[in-house]
């Protein structure tokens, strides 16, 4: 079947948001029938780009041509007009409803009856029946969608997607939530919709998918395209030279050793559905970090470890003495601190100032005979500003004023002043300029030259490779390795992260 | 430039405190008999016994909860003390004594009945909104069943002075309305646990994260503000001399429009003691010089929705300019 075929351009296409650059002049075509893939980190500019294209924000300048001709989105239903539409990772269907209403939502046909107008179910369920054919798939059309598992969703979503006819899908991590079979018939229905004339754009961050799913790859990185290549040419190895790029950071001074005294030891920590029979060690002053994909289990330890979500089974040794977790209050007291990965959610209360959240962990401590003084929570509040460099113009205003890298500083600071002597760090340069992680690198230096020792979780692999003494691997809620940073590369690390497979 | 700013900054905190004094100076013009040590005394003794509940319900909106059931609360703190009155002096207690065991008693019921709507919400997910709702009928029909439906007068005379008596000039009512203030505005303001309300009010899981106990936060603050509910019944049954359980009707919503006029965010989180003092004076003192002014009841209630709203409305505009 010969399909016509389209093509689709952004000519410098750039979104500029106060002090970040989202998108640098993206200049890509891509063509119909063919799976474009496109990768990069979190923070890379694939979510901005993909955004753009489906309407939901305006550039700040560059164009988009679709088939010659430049168009304007200025909303999403502007660029469902012109053929372009967007499967987002989070899925959208309405729970209540069955799957013929979900994928004719908003626009189910009707008829005249009894003298009103009432919707004509007869054409519904054909309409939806000719949707599914051409995709090739089957569904029970009047089963619920709340009774429908991730995948089947997922197609639905696709399906839904389908009925507007698009020239242009664009299918964002449609896979994180699948599990392989799943994946494997995603990826026909994918190809099938490639040969049908549709432009598919699909983005990921799972090296191995690419394999498997598209025809070229383009790299994204810190908002600029790095260049896209022919599957034929995308070894794994060239495409996270690419995503990662040139390493600039400050390495670790290397008169920093951990301490030879053992502090923490995780013995067979468990919990049901997050991860499974952990155990490691962490010395005095030692900074280990965690690798791992997206739902390894890394984040759901640190909070075990932290009481936040006591573990089902397991125990620690703080210093030799048992412990078992089960409030953050608890491991408060004992030394711990776990700085979280959504900052504004759970690490800060945005309503309260910045001097109110640098005390929140620490009132007991700040406070003289029960009494909190403006005199003892200034001094407090002045020496962590000072000493942590946070740039605030009035620290009783709201914190939301705060730029992301002087918020997380915050954070830090806020548990430094409980005299922590560990420190669990979940994704803590997220969202934070160079300058900020720099800093903040620094800071975790600091604290290991004191002897606190800290966790870190980082979904930024160079990072970990230059921050830490030694990493864990976690992989399924399980450790599976553990590495030394000055003795592997960072393709090799992000390999061991990815699955089974992929590790030889 | 700076001065400028400043006198913006202490405008716009102040806006209802300049409104009231405004207020105030209108009324002494117009309102014969406004302006004299009597009547402003009177004001306050009559916002008093709502007032002292007010101070509470201030915690526990900034908490993020909310309590419905204070009306309910008074009229059987002040049916329980009478009940209890009579049954001990009736077993031959002696009436000091007895009245003593009496208040000891339902202050303490007083802060358990709170300290369950804390506990509904922290250990089973009960909202607190739903408890109290239970709560303000229950309460009312136990008060009907203590009673049997009829006022209990077992209070000797001297009785009357925690809910009718002066204190050099002052009334006693009005003496327990500040102390609760400056005890809570203490609390509130100089104490860890000040400090966790607000943080369990503006993000619970922050404050959780923070290792602050958030569970008890709520339990405590609720359970003052029930407690606060059970000292208001016995001003209460002191002032009419008796346990009548069809006192207090609706006081849950003027005692919560009070708490959102001093500015206090039904988000939670954010709020101010002093504010709810200013919004509670400012009822208080609308009703008086319209009673003054011979204004019709209809109309004073009407007065005081639209004051609810203006409250409300100046307060999110004061906010949207902060934020530009």
């Amino acid at each position: 079947m010969d399909a016509p075929v389209h093509r689709l351009e952004t000519v410098s296409l750039r979104k500029e948001y106060p002090g970040t650059l989202a998108l640098n002049d993206a200049s890509l075509s891509f063509e119909s029938g063919k799976v474009h893939a496109l990768i990069g980190k979190n923070g890379a500019g694939k979510s901005t780009l993909v955004k753009i294209l489906a309407g939901a924000i305006r550039p700040t300048r560059g164009s988009i041509v679709l088939n010659g001709e430049h168009v304007q989105l200025r909303s999403p239903a502007d660029a469902l007009q012109r053929g372009i539409i967007a499967v987002h990772q989070e899925l959208s269907l309405v729970p209540e409803l069955s799957v013929a209403e979900n994928i004719l939502l908003g626009r189910l046909p009707t008829k005249q009856g009894w003298g009103r107008i009432v919707i004509d179910w007869k054409s519904v369920f054909a309409r939806t029946e000719e949707v599914l054919q051409s995709l090739g798939i089957e569904f029970d059309l009047r089963a619920r969608a709340s009774t429908l598992g991730v995948a089947q969703q997922q197609v639905v979503e696709i399906a839904k997607a389908m009925s507007y006819r698009p020239s242009v899908l664009i299918l964002d991590e449609p896979t994180s939530a699948l599990a392989q079979h799943e994946t494997d018939r995603l990826f026909e229905l994918v190809r099938r919709l490639a040969g049908q004339g549709v432009i598919l754009l699909y983005i990921t961050h799972r090296l191995q998918e690419l394999q498997r799913i598209a025809n070229t790859v383009t790299v994204l990185r810190n908002g600029s395209v790095v260049g896209t290549i022919d599957i034929a040419d995308a070894r794994p190895s060239t495409i996270v030279q690419m995503m990662f790029g040139e390493n600039l950071q400050k390495a670790r001074p290397a008169e920093l050793v951990a301490r030879n005294e053992p502090f923490l030891a995780v013995r067979n920590l468990s919990k049901r559905g997050a991860f499974q029979n952990i155990s490691f060690a962490v010395n005095r002053g030692e900074i280990v970090g965690i690798a791992g994909l997206l739902g390894a289990g890394r984040t759901e330890l640190l909070r075990a470890i932290f009481g936040a979500d006591p573990p089902d089974e397991g125990d620690l040794l703080l210093e030799g003495t048992p412990v078992r977790p089960t409030s953050p209050q608890q491991m408060k007291n004992l030394g711990v601190a776990l700085t979280p990965e959504n900052r504004k959610e759970q690490g800060l209360v945005l309503l309260l100032s910045t001097s109110v959240n640098l005390c929140l962990a620490s009132l007991d401590r700040i406070a003289t005979h029960g009494f909190l003084t403006r005199l003892r929570e200034r001094a407090v509040v002045d020496k962590n500003v000072r000493e942590l460099d946070i740039s605030v113009a009035n620290v009783d205003a709201p914190i939301t004023y705060l730029s992301g890298g002087n918020q997380q500083k915050v954070v830090i600071g806020k548990w430094l002043n409980t005299q922590p002597r560990l420190v669990l760090l979940d994704e803590p340069t997220r969202g934070i300029d160079l300058q900020a992680k720099q800093q903040m690198f620094q800071l975790i230096w600091e604290m290991s030259k004191r002897g606190i020792s800290s966790i870190v979780v980082s979904s930024e692999l160079e990072e970990l490779l230059d921050l830490c003494h030694r990493i864990l691997i976690m992989r399924q809620g399980q450790i599976v390795g553990e590495v030394q940073p000055q003795e592997i590369s960072l393709d090799k690390l992000f390999a061991a992260c990815m699955e089974e497979q992929e590790v030889q | 430039m700076i001065t400028h700013s400043r006198f913006r900054m202490w405008l716009n905190e102040g806006i209802l405190e300049i409104i009231l004094i405004l207020f105030c100076v209108a009324l002494s013009f117009i309102a014969p008999g406004f302006l004299t040590p009597e009547n402003l005394l009177n004001v306050l003794r009559n916002v008093s016994m709502q007032g002292v509940i007010a101070f509470g319900m201030t915690m526990v909106i900034i908490s993020g909860e909310i309590d419905l059931s204070v009306g309910s609360a008074v009229a059987f703190a002040s049916c329980l003390a009478a009940f209890l009155t009579q049954a001990l002096s009736g077993a031959g207690i002696g009436m000091p004594l007895a009245i003593a065991v009496a208040i000891l008693v339902t202050l303490a019921v007083g802060f358990l009945i709170g300290a369950f709507t804390g506990l509904m919400r922290t250990r089973y997910q009960v909202p607190s909104f739903i408890t109290t709702l239970a709560l303000l009928t229950g309460l009312s029909g136990a008060a009907e069943l203590i009673t049997n439906g009829f006022p209990l007068t077992p209070f000797p005379d001297w009785y009357n002075f925690i809910g009718g008596g002066y204190v050099l000039g002052v009334p006693f009512p009005a003496l327990i309305f500040l102390l609760t203030f400056v005890v809570l505005q203490f609390l509130m303001n100089y104490t860890p646990f000040g400090r966790s309300v607000y943080a369990v009010g503006g993000n619970a899981e922050a404050a959780r994260l923070s290792g602050i106990n958030v569970k008890r936060v709520k339990i405590l603050v609720l359970g003052t503000t029930a407690f606060l509910a059970a000292i208001s019944g016995i001003m209460v049954s002191s002032e009419i001399m008796s346990g009548t359980a069809t006192t207090a009707k609706g006081w849950e919503l003027d005692v919560i429009a009070a708490v959102i006029i001093g500015g206090t965010s039904l988000m939670g989180g954010v709020g101010r003691i002093w504010g709810t003092m200013v919004g509670v004076v400012f009822l208080g003192v609308i009703m008086n010089g319209m009673t003054l002014l011979n204004v019709s009841e209809y109309w004073q209630h009407v007065v005081r929705g639209a004051l609810i709203l203006v409250a409300v409305l100046l307060n999110l505009l004061q906010k949207g300019r902060e934020q530009r």
